[in-house]
């Protein structure tokens, strides 16, 4: 403990400027404080980052680099290891989020090799055509993306723009340790005390590759896209090993699947009057009989207010999952409405959001304040209240409710 | 030929300009002459400067910006890329602006670095404050009088020059802006908007006023080097200092196009 406060106050309070402009970053001091306390783990949490960027421009190209380092006070941290692409069951101390070139082919036409991070879709809260990117969830309530390494070229013709990415390494999601407060497995899939052991595995190595075409006609913005290749986001394999029943509880094995997924979606976007309507749909096919196909559609309404915008979005799978639905991580939460409010101040900004499934009605309220106390220093203060039948995908994470309060200081 | 022709443009123009300013004492100068004589005189083919952005709250507290904002064509055609450089709080988010023929509202798109894709704006957000300065959406648009009803209220000595007083309303199919009149100070001399005063929808009075001062002569082209938006209600105002300024250089093939918008890093 003393560590990391040691760690966090070097972080913050260091003299450090910047020698460029090419450079910026930020260091972040985090504190959760949660309801309850569970199963030995404790009331409270803290996680210090450390983020640093380059971006150097190299007569036409550009080079990006970011190097992220940060202790975790809970089972979120993993140890320190080689791992560039974020194979593993826990988060280094040390990562690599950026690296990447980005080479001019034409005016406007680009090609971009190294690490990086994608942003596809349309519509907010929930996009189809994004849900595929492998997402960190040690932060279960955080929206926190991994990059991929990768190659992708990209441009501009008129009205039409394409995106063609080719994955060769497999970045698949990350999890919380399973059983803890974080982990999104809802009760009633095992039975009660249940140990789980997780067991260290390689995903499979080629990742996916992907095509998107994008049109802008007036009001209008259309979009279609297609992909195949490994499902970054596993399917869980449960077993109950003999040779590990020594105790009064069960201690279950488990270990991740990825299977192949070939999926193709289109995407709408309009401006309405005062409202941005965004829709998605998309089919995806996996002859893997743990999970099956899917048909997802959303449908999203955008409106400001003044400083303020507020955005709705519904999303729903036409098809029933074989398996329970919560530990399909990127469906799990379907059929669900998206609710989520934003307004800047001259102080800074807030946010309400509310999640909510419409199945088992289960859900989360999250709220945040971000006061700037300077250009450079920002505090935030936050809540995530989840609630409703634990089996749900939100539900399940009662014991995680939490405050968190965080100090930023950015360059 | 061509000298003559050249003769002819300048005989014309003299013809013009007599009637606007030395005839103003005969008849009042026709509104609509003169903002096309002042579009005619200042319009560019294109701009780039890089822009010092301050932003002061009611109770003196101070918020600084850095950008770069690149402009295309004028007024009616115009297309615009700001890209914003500090602080690291907003460093990387784009602005694209792109005037459509026939339609009442530029499209406007923003890029968000933490998003990786860039978002279309709804004419109704145009009242959105733009990242946190006392300019809105609407105010960041080149400023095109044929969308306006325009007439000359008089004239007016402003910071010791004397000016022509012109309101604008937006014409009736324009209700997509969110002012209901616009009262533009002119300089009589240089015909260069020196003031303007914003009236929102339904007020009686003018709820934030932009001031151009330090005016300078770059490349044959007279430029407001400090620009004051004032937010009369909120007490609040932005100063955006203009540096690095230049007109009519190409721009790079690509600049204002979606692509570039999504271009971290890039111009």
């Amino acid at each position: 403990m003393l560590r990391s406060l040691a760690l966090i106050s070097l972080l913050l309070f260091c003299p450090w400027q910047a020698a460029a402009t090419d450079f910026s970053g930020y260091a972040e001091a985090k504190g959760f404080a949660y309801r309850e306390r569970l199963a030995g783990a404790p009331y409270g949490t803290g996680w210090s980052t450390l983020f640093t960027k380059w971006e150097p421009a190299l007569a036409q190209a550009r080079l990006t680099a970011s190097l992220r380092a940060e202790w975790i006070t809970s089972d979120e941290r993993g140890e320190l290891r080689f791992d560039p692409a974020d194979r593993r069951l826990r988060r280094s101390p040390v990562a690599l989020p950026d690296l990447w070139v980005r080479l001019p082919l034409a005016p406007s036409h680009d090609l971009e090799l190294g690490r990086f991070q994608l942003g596809w879709g349309k519509t907010d809260g929930y996009s189809p055509a994004d849900a595929f990117l492998p997402r960190d969830l040690s932060d279960p309530f955080a929206d926190q993306k991994l990059p991929l390494w990768g190659v992708r070229a990209s441009g501009q013709e008129q009205a039409f723009r394409y995106q063609a990415v080719a994955v060769p390494v497999t970045t698949p999601w990350r999890l919380p340790p399973l059983g803890s407060r974080n982990a999104p497995i809802s009760a009633g899939v095992l039975p009660k005390g249940t140990v789980l052991r997780e067991r260290e595995e390689s995903p499979p190595l080629f990742g996916f590759a992907a095509l998107r075409l994008l049109l802008t006609r007036g009001d209008w913005d259309l979009g279609a896209w297609a992909r195949s290749g490994v499902r970054p986001a596993p399917l869980l394999e449960f077993t109950l090993d003999p040779a590990l029943q020594g105790g009064p509880a069960p201690v279950v094995s488990v270990g991740r699947r990825h299977p192949r997924e070939h999926a193709a979606g289109i995407e709408v976007s309009r401006v309405a009057g005062p409202y941005v309507i965004r829709g998605e749909a998309a089919a995806l096919f996996s002859d893997d009989p743990g999970l099956g196909d899917a048909v997802i559609g959303t449908l999203s309404a955008e409106r400001g207010f003044g400083d303020g915008t507020l955005l709705v979005t519904l999303a729903a799978n036409a098809i029933d999952p074989p398996v329970d639905r919560t530990l399909l991580f990127d469906r799990g939460v379907l059929p669900a409405l998206f609710a989520a409010w934003n307004r800047s101040e001259e102080w800074g900004a807030w946010k309400g959001v509310w999640i909510t499934g419409l199945e088992r009605g289960d859900g989360v309220l999250k709220g945040e304040v971000g006061y700037n106390i300077t250009d450079t220093w920002k505090a935030t203060l936050g809540g995530d209240l989840p609630y409703g039948t634990r089996k749900g995908a939100l539900g399940a994470l009662h014991d995680a409710r939490r405050m968190q309060l965080a100090l930023r200081r950015s360059w | 030929m061509i000298s003559m022709a050249r003769s002819l443009a300048a005989l014309a123009a003299t013809a013009i300009l007599t009637t606007l300013c030395a005839g103003a004492a005969v008849a009042a100068p026709d509104a609509r002459a003169l903002l096309k004589e002042s579009e005619s005189r200042h319009r560019t083919r294109t701009q780039q400067y890089a822009g010092d952005l301050t932003v002061v709250s009611k109770e003196g507290k101070v918020r600084k910006k850095g950008w770069r904002s690149y402009r295309e064509g004028y007024a009616g055609d115009a297309k615009n890329l700001i890209r914003f450089t500090d602080p690291p709080e907003v460093k990387g988010v784009g602005f694209l602006s792109l005037s459509r023929p026939g339609a009442e509202n530029p499209d406007q798109w923003l890029y968000l670095p933490s998003m990786k894709r860039e978002r279309r704006i709804a004419p109704q957000d145009r009242d959105a404050s733009f990242v946190g300065t006392d300019f809105n959406y609407e105010d960041m648009e080149e400023f095109d009088h044929e969308k306006y009803r325009v007439a000359l209220q008089g004239e007016e000595t402003v910071e010791g020059q004397a000016c022509y007083v012109i309101s604008a309303v937006p014409l009736d199919k324009g209700t997509g802006s969110v002012y209901q009149k616009l009262v533009l100070y002119l300089r009589k001399d240089i015909l260069y908007l020196i003031r303007e005063e914003l009236y929102p929808k339904g007020e009686r009075e003018p709820a934030k006023r932009l001031v151009l001062a330090d005016l300078k002569n770059v490349e044959g082209h007279w430029v407001a080097a400090r620009m004051e938006m004032s937010d009369l209600k909120k007490g609040s105002r932005t100063t955006v200092s203009l540096k690095q300024i230049s007109f009519n250089r190409p721009h790079p093939p690509g600049r204002f196009t979606l692509q570039n918008l999504t271009r971290e890093g890039g111009d």
